[in-house]
């Protein structure tokens, strides 16, 4: 079987002298990371061939963790750009997330209007929750309709962050925002939890992409935002594979950590079993030999 | 169910609320998230470094970081301090029968004021309200309710109790404790009705200010609780133990499902460990199943095995037992251990007659325990 192909596109040049982010450099993070996805010399590169020009695409992101912590809106709208340079229409674009009081707090400008990349949360009058439970597995969640009615695919579009109970929060977890119920979730160092709200239809079956922000990382003491134990790793991560994205994500956690000077997850009790789990349900590859992960440096 | 169907089932099982009294009951979660969140601090947890909390309500004992909230969802770490989001936040508020609890001894006949929160601490797969207990409290339609004015509520509606029912009250314990003291300085009961997963210590300061405590026993295996409940057994079999130790009433309620928890040989070890760790006194109620929220592939329970749990119950020597969601069955009435007549007929929340004068059988003067008056 062929590895999954992880891609790790980091930039020194991605923060601008007054701390904020530069797109045009977020932009070629996005062009260079999508190509090298697809694999060299092949155009027009993976986003033309995941989504149809009539596809509704939802990003989901995760701005739990306010302005500091949260998938940046700079990141979220040069994904959006990209995507609609494939011929997807811009407003059949939603950046979404829990709230729409979350998204604000990360620097989103709410828009549901009709032109535009549409931005709001599962909050907005008339969304909200399904009706009826989805029951799979060890799941029985009602699922945001943003997923379900208003998209036919999905990004998830995460945070790369240190988890105090998951171990690591990344790409997969980032669709418990997707259910009404997360906390029922988070025992058991959220394993087999992860795994089954991504196996869960309305997830599985819209999922096309992982990109991970990992431009600053969580390493300690997450998911809540502690600037101590925060890096700027400056990388955007992408797979096609939801697990293989995931696990390559804890190994740049755990690289924060050991340049940190902190113990292993595993250590420390927590690491984040749900990716073996994910494995065995065949969802995507846990195991680092079986994971090519492809890393370069733009300007 | 929207809060006007919600309504129409209210009026349309024959209760009668008081004047000017709302009857909520939680909206699906289909509603957009709309906050009215209390953030009042709450009790028991200890601050840790760093942000954290741990949380010492329950048994999870939910570690937590900033922002985050525990397994009940309606508990949060607010830069290092705990909050209940919950606190005077009824989702559900109606005038219930007190048999409905349901409490066979206490106060038979009368009326409870019976409101509740949204959350709870475990996730039973066969939740009959998970509509308002598995969701998050943005999730429902909230109303301010303090807990003087729970109190004057219950009063206006000529209840002589207020009960705390429908979720878990565990996971909005301050409003509970907090209401059940200005209840009683008004002559008001409190009832809890809970899965008694609970910690000792805010369990013993409950018992301090209510009067009745309805445990629902869910199983007597830990692989029942751990499947079907995401909960513990241990903690709950102690939480009856200490209720029953106390001078608070306290009565249990076992939901036999069909193939899930109907062994009878379990059964029967749980009839054991009731009569010698709580009492023969204890009333013990089997109630019938009905497919629900994450279970919906198994039939209701056939009554022939709620009449087997119940002759086991009896011949294990528990004086009162009862057969429960089957209106009209014989096993709804209270028998006098003495006489063996029926003291209190039911049929369904009706009650028919009361044979019982000063807590005694009016036949043969046999004590009936229970709060009568």
């Amino acid at each position: 079987m062929a590895r999954s192909r992880v891609v790790v596109i980091r930039s020194g040049n991605v923060w601008t002298a007054s701390g904020g982010l530069d797109t045009a450099v977020v932009a070629r993070m996005f062009d260079r990371g999508l190509v090298l996805l697809a694999g060299e010399g092949r155009d027009p590169g993976v986003a033309a061939a995941l989504f149809r020009p009539d596809d509704r695409v939802g990003i989901k992101v995760n701005t739990i963790g306010g302005r500091a912590i949260s998938t940046r809106p700079e990141v979220a709208l040069a994904l959006a750009r990209r995507l609609a340079g494939t011929g997807i229409p811009e407003n059949n674009l939603i950046i979404w997330d829990r709230t729409t009081r979350e998204l604000r707090d990360a620097g989103y400008a709410p828009a549901t209007g009709r032109s535009g990349v549409r931005v709001f949360g599962t909050d907005t009058d008339g969304v909200g929750y399904g009706a009826d439970l989805v029951a799979h597995l060890g799941v029985g969640s009602l699922f945001s309709r943003i997923l379900t009615d208003l998209t036919t695919a999905s990004v998830s579009l995460a945070i790369l962050k240190d988890h105090g109970l998951a171990g690591v929060t990344a790409g997969m977890k980032n669709y418990f925002g997707a259910i009404h119920n997360p906390n029922k979730y988070h025992d058991a160092h959220c394993d087999p939890h992860v795994a089954e709200v991504f196996d869960a239809p309305p997830v599985r079956s819209r999922h096309r992409l992982t990109v991970l922000d990992a431009l600053v990382v969580q390493f300690h003491k997450g998911p809540a935002y502690h600037p101590q134990w925060a890096g700027k790793y400056g990388g955007l991560v992408f797979s096609l594979d939801p697990v293989a994205a995931d696990a390559a994500g804890w190994r740049i956690v755990e690289r924060l950590r050991e340049g940190a000077g902190l113990p292993t997850l595993r250590d420390e009790g927590r690491a984040p079993e749900y990716l073996a789990t994910a494995e065995k349900m065949g969802l995507g590859r846990a195991d680092p030999a079986a994971i090519e992960t492809v890393e370069e440096t733009v300007a | 169910m929207n809060r006007r169907s919600f309504l129409r089932g209210a009026a349309g099982a024959g209760l009668a609320l008081g004047a000017g009294l709302p009857s909520i009951g939680g909206a699906r979660p289909v509603l957009a998230d709309k906050p009215n969140l209390s953030h009042v601090e709450a009790r028991y947890y200890v601050k840790l470094p760093d942000r954290e909390i741990e949380c010492r309500l329950c048994p999870r004992l939910c570690r937590l970081g900033d922002k985050e909230r525990g397994y009940c969802g309606v508990r949060e770490n607010d830069g290092g301090t705990y909050y209940t989001l919950v606190y005077g936040k009824v989702c559900s508020l109606n005038v219930d029968p007190i048999e409905k609890k349901p409490f066979f001894h206490v106060l038979p006949g009368t009326s409870a004021l019976s409101l509740a929160t949204a959350g709870c601490n475990v996730n039973c797969k066969f939740c009959q309200n998970w509509e308002i207990s598995q969701v998050r409290p943005e999730q429902v339609e909230a109303y301010d309710l303090s807990p003087d004015a729970a109190a004057e509520r219950a009063l206006g509606a000529d209840c002589p109790a207020i009960a705390y029912t429908y979720s878990e009250p565990t996971v909005f314990f301050e409003y509970m404790a907090d209401t059940a003291v200005r209840a009683r300085r008004r002559g008001l009961r409190s009832l809890v009705v809970t899965g008694g997963h609970i910690n000792p210590e805010p369990l013993a300061d409950l018992l301090s200010v209510v009067d009745a405590v309805k445990v629902d026993l869910k199983g007597f295996s830990q692989a029942f609780y751990t499947d079907y409940v995401r909960g513990e057994l241990k903690p709950v079999l102690e939480t009856i133990r200490a209720v029953a130790r106390s001078k608070v009433w306290l009565e249990i309620v076992v939901l036999v499902i069909p193939t899930l928890n109907d062994r009878m040989d379990l059964i029967r070890d749980m009839c054991r460990w009731i009569r010698d760790e709580a009492g023969d006194q204890v009333p013990v109620h089997f109630s019938r199943f009905q497919p629900m929220y994450l279970v919906k592939n198994l039939p209701p329970t056939p009554v022939s095995t709620l009449e087997a749990a119940r002759r086991i119950a009896l011949d294990e020597g528990l004086r009162f037992v009862y057969v429960g969601n089957i209106p009209g069955h014989e096993g709804e009435n209270t028998y006098c251990p003495g006489c063996h007549g029926a003291v209190i007929s039911r049929v369904g929340y009706r009650i028919g007659s009361v044979r019982l004068k000063k807590g005694k059988c009016v036949t043969c003067g046999t004590p009936i325990p229970g709060i009568w008056a």
